[in-house]
């Protein structure tokens, strides 16, 4: 008896999968909540900035480091790269896809530990989050998507020992992908809006 | 008895559209009453960013949906050998 394309015998009603995965749907209301967050946070940012008398950054507050972030940016959006070119090395049942979710994951705990150099940095500076309102914006901000981004390398971690016991499957993978992307993609906003 | 319904209904209506005039002005938010133009510029532009996102998200999704449907629907209901499948084209009636 022939088979379809997909294997199954003549004849045999077909197994529809759902349209949207359970863990992918759930991740996209989840991530559709947070974009809703952090766009309230930024919003109140932009006015709080518009508002603040005596321009922005207001006057006798240490400045944020551009530069040095400017390259924190560049290694967590290659993060968000290597982890399409690790799904898509999935997908086609490449050796490589452990080798580039270990660099997405590399380089989202580089952010991290990065992001928490400058920290102590602004810290010593004399930056708080109670030393006015760039301080406090700072680190309601920043510190808010630090979280994302620790949550979403554990995530991640998770995801690559699920990849190392050969058990990893696109319903566990994509709803990953999502967050991490969310993380590596709001994360411009903010240092436009922060940094910048 | 449905005539005291309907006056009840009536009252109920009246009364919630009496509130109306007792709004004034509220201070509510320090955009609100700025002097200052750039403040009341960025109150204006979040308040259409934040309008915007939530729909956009929403058409995004129903649009993704949509299409998942109409591919889902492309394939046939029963296995059909992969020659058959080939020459069939679409299987959905959408033209």
């Amino acid at each position: 008896m022939p088979d379809d394309a997909l294997g199954r015998p003549f004849g045999v009603p077909a197994r529809r999968e759902p349209v949207v995965p359970n863990g992918v749907l759930g991740m996209l209301i989840f991530v559709a909540t947070e974009v809703m967050f952090f766009s309230g946070l930024i919003s109140a940012f932009v006015i709080g900035k518009s508002n603040a008398l005596g321009g922005w950054p207001p006057p006798g507050q240490p400045r944020l480091p551009i530069e040095e972030t400017a390259l924190n940016t560049a290694a967590l959006l290659a993060s968000g790269v290597a982890l399409y070119f690790a799904n898509r090395a999935f997908q086609k049942d490449s050796p490589n896809t452990k080798r580039l979710l270990g660099l997405a994951i590399g380089l989202g705990g580089f952010f991290v530990l990065f992001q928490g150099a400058e920290w102590i940095a602004l810290i010593g500076e004399g930056l708080t989050i109670t030393s006015g309102q760039l301080g406090g914006y700072f680190y309601l901000l920043v510190g808010t998507h630090a979280l994302h981004v620790v949550a979403g390398f554990l995530i991640l971690l998770y995801t690559y020992r699920k990849l190392s016991e050969d058990q990893l499957d696109r319903f566990t993978f994509w709803p990953a992908q999502i967050f991490w992307y969310f993380v590596v993609g709001v994360w411009p906003i903010l240092y436009w809006q922060v940094y910048l | 008895m449905r005539v005291w319904m309907r006056l009840a209904r009536a009252g109920l209506a009246l009364a919630a559209v009496s509130i109306a005039w007792a709004a004034d002005l509220a201070y509510a938010c320090p955009s609100c009453a700025s002097p200052l133009e750039e403040n009341r510029q960025a109150f204006v532009d979040t308040t259409i960013f934040l309008t915007v996102v939530p729909l956009m998200m929403m058409g995004g999704f129903i649009w993704w949906i949509r299409r998942k449907l109409r591919e889902q629907n492309d394939l046939p209901e029963i296995a059909v050998p992969q020659d058959l499948l080939r020459d069939a084209g679409r299987f959905s009636k959408r033209p």
